[in-house]
């Protein structure tokens, strides 16, 4: 057999080859891109529950950005995002440092912390619901240790949407302190070695050597966590139904309301659009900030 | 060989026999929502040892399931109300047979042509619409056909713990409760009740809760004779007899004179614990209030337990807003024998209102609206009145789910203090009118 002959055939050049690819690419398709594309047709359409209506222009979002409530939301939904984002990111950090052993109780207490992500929304919220309601939950009960009388946290305009950021911190840190842990595993064990014969202290190493060392993982989290808290929906109907005065309605529940509960459809593929817009733009802030960070 | 032949065959047929039977029977999807009590109710088929809403409707369906032999009812137990869910499925093509929808809700479906009209189906098993309540009529009749069969009328109440009634100097030498007769009156006798018993005179639910603000707004609006929805794609909320409304609230709460932070169970909770007079809550608690006022040692025992519809606060019509549960069936193509089964369904239902009336709801049914074993049940001597002073906003009004939100939440803000009363009230009529003006 000649030399010519053995020589594998590039993958590239059989068409067969995309059968790979086709089961995905068509739930790819059918259940992401086609969607999206459709939402976006709808959007310029008066559209209900029930038909797709006349054709509208952009009266849809016309309506939309004279709607106090969904600026209001859109503000709420930064805001979560804010409260949340670099918190689960530093926490998840810390917790990943403090935990990354292979000592018995650094597992038990990395199952532990990571138990609670693989919780329901509906399991999640009714525990805190349990903590945060007045007279008879956990907080109350605590406060009343001491005499005191606890914050209404889900009914107080300024507390709400720090105690649905608070369960959701509880309820999300699993998955970051993860991505860190096994980001901190791949670091060469030589380098610190080196460290320690420099007498890098602690401090010293976790700056110049652990976290230059991850700051790939730390952007995939803050891109990641961005994604998802922006979608903040099920933490907010089922312990404040987006109130009070619709200070914890993010704009996901704007949505649900406006395309479901009131079948304003239209309306509704209009927000979900500029919410589409939103993400994205953080999203690609947020990666183009760091690649310019890195190749200067 | 032939042996074997033969009991292979003999084998099959029996196996098939079943099978026969099971697929000569009519299977019914009904959708319904009222809560999951299986572990309870779930074989029960003695409907009288049955209480509350699930326990009953679920008893209903088991007998009914298990008088008719030919006919299978397939329940889908639903979150209250399901409307979102019954959407999909109507948007999918794949409607139940039978749902529970409110009167309130019945236009949304009837607009899309989404709903039959019952009459005829009805007709065939011996019911008129003239057999149901007035109130019961007035709120499934839309375009002059009914579009569900009501099984009920519900509304808020004055839910009062006579103990504390009495601590705070409230009852007349007959032992009944001493109401307000204006808003003012409200207010003194709230304080009154503070000062002696330390409690606030209400127990409401207003921690991001919209529905209880939304039917006393109605409740309070008919009795000044507002026409606030004059047009039913227009409300007017703009309106001295609104503002008067919201400003008692405002005043109820600003003067503690109210629970506060509490949201629905939690007030439940805290009526039942003792701490207010007054709980604002809808018919469908009366049955278990009363069980908990029969139990030795709750806080509802000590002195008793009445219920009453709304006092009459201002000078209009002696009215409240009122809702109704309703039998719905939807547009589907379907085999006589099907529709036959459905009909079946309802009459067993109609002939069954008593039981359902069990649960505090009054009844639809006229004839058990005014049979002494109706009036025998406990507190209906007070509360049949809700079956005249019941009052359903204009048929024509659609999306009321989605206004009760709107209005309450707006009302909730100037109630709270978070946004002048207003303002709220402008920013109320404002969402509405564009909801209803982008259908």
């Amino acid at each position: 057999m000649s030399p010519a002959r053995r020589r594998p055939r590039p993958i590239g050049s059989d068409w067969r080859n995309a059968l790979f690819v086709a089961p995905y690419l068509f739930f790819f398709l059918a259940l992401l891109v086609f969607p999206l594309f459709w939402g976006i047709w709808l959007s310029f359409h008066k559209a209900d529950t029930f038909s797709d209506g006349p054709f509208v222009g952009l009266a849809n979002y016309i309506r939309l950005f004279n709607d106090r409530v969904f600026l209001q939301s859109i503000w709420n939904t930064f805001y979560f995002v804010l409260l949340t984002v670099p918190t689960l990111a530093i926490v998840g950090l810390m917790l990943a440092l403090a935990l990354n052993s292979s000592s018995r109780l650094a597992t038990v207490l990395r199952s532990l912390y990571f138990s609670s992500s693989v919780l329901s929304v509906t399991i999640v919220t009714l525990i805190w619901r349990i903590v945060f309601v007045p007279q008879f939950g956990l907080l109350a009960t605590i406060y009343g240790w001491f005499g005191a009388e606890a914050p209404a946290v889900l009914s107080d305009p300024n507390l709400a949407m720090i105690g649905i950021a608070l369960t959701t911190i509880w309820w999300c840190i699993g998955l970051p302190m993860m991505l860190f842990l096994a980001a901190l595993q791949q670091i060469p064990v030589d380098i610190y070695e080196a460290a320690a014969l420099d007498n890098a202290g602690w401090w010293r190493t976790l700056i110049s050597i652990t976290l230059p060392s991850i700051r790939r993982t730390f952007v995939l989290v803050l891109i990641i966590q961005i994604v998802l808290q922006f979608q903040l929906f099920g933490q907010s109907w089922l312990l404040t139904k987006g109130g009070p005065n619709n200070l914890t309605k993010p704009i996901v529940l704007y949505i649900y309301e406006t395309a479901f509960r009131r079948w304003d459809v239209g309306l509704g593929a209009a927000a979900s659009e500029v919410l589409f817009a939103l993400i994205l733009i953080a999203a690609m802030m947020q990666y183009l900030t760091s690649r310019r960070q890195e190749e200067s | 060989m032939r042996i074997i032949m033969k009991v292979a065959a003999i084998s099959i047929l029996a196996m098939m026999a079943p099978a026969a039977s099971a697929a000569d029977q009519v299977e019914i999807k009904l959708q319904r929502f009222f809560g999951a009590c299986d572990a309870q109710f779930g074989t029960n088929t003695d409907v009288s040892k049955a209480v509350g809403e699930c326990g009953i409707i679920t008893s209903l369906i088991n007998k009914f399931n298990a008088s008719n032999p030919d006919i299978h009812i397939s329940v889908t137990n639903v979150e209250w109300p399901g409307y979102d869910q019954l959407n999909a499925q109507f948007a999918a093509g794949d409607p139940p047979d039978i749902v529970t929808v409110h009167e309130s809700a019945l236009s949304d479906y009837q607009t899309k042509k989404l709903l039959m009209p019952l009459n005829d189906m009805l007709k065939t098993v011996g019911i008129t619409p003239d057999q149901f309540t007035e109130a019961a009529q007035v709120g499934a009749t839309k375009d002059g056909k009914l579009y569900g069969m009501p099984i009920d009328t519900w509304s808020e109440l004055f839910h009062i713990n006579m103990d504390l009634f009495k601590k705070a100097g409230l009852v007349n030498a007959d032992g009944t409760p001493i109401f307000p007769k204006s808003p003012e009156e409200l207010i003194a006798q709230a304080e009154q009740f503070k000062a002696k018993t330390g409690k606030p005179y209400f127990v409401l639910s207003l921690a991001n809760e919209t529905a209880l603000y939304m039917r006393d707004l109605y409740t309070y609006l008919f009795q000044q004779n507002s026409a606030f929805f004059a047009d039913p794609k227009h409300i007017k909320l703009t309106t001295p007899e609104a503002k008067r409304f919201v400003e008692m609230y405002k005043t109820i709460f600003d003067k503690g004179l109210t629970t506060k932070n509490l949201d629905y169970s939690a007030a439940l909770n805290a009526f039942l614990a003792g701490e207010g007079g007054v709980h604002l809550n809808g018919t469908w608690v009366v049955g278990d209030y009363d069980a908990q006022s029969k139990t030795p040692g709750t806080a509802l025992n000590k002195g008793g337990y009445e219920v009453y519809p709304y006092p009459q606060l201002f000078s209009g019509a002696h009215q409240q807003y009122a809702d109704g549960h309703t039998w719905a069936v939807s547009v589907k193509q379907r085999t006589a024998a099907q529709s036959e089964a459905i009909a079946k369904f309802l009459k067993f239902y109609f002939d069954n209102d008593y039981e359902w009336a069990r649960t505090g709801h009054l009844p639809s049914v006229q004839a058990v609206l005014d049979s002494d074993k109706f009036k025998a049940l406990p507190h209906r001597s007070t509360i049949l009145a809700v079956a005249k002073l019941g009052h359903p906003l204009p048929s024509q009004v659609q999306r009321q789910f989605a206004l009760q939100d709107i209005i309450g939440e707006e009302i909730g803000a100037a109630v709270t203090g978070q946004k002048p009363v207003d303002a709220a009230l402008s920013d109320a009529e404002k969402r509405v009118n564009d909801l209803l003006g982008n259908l």
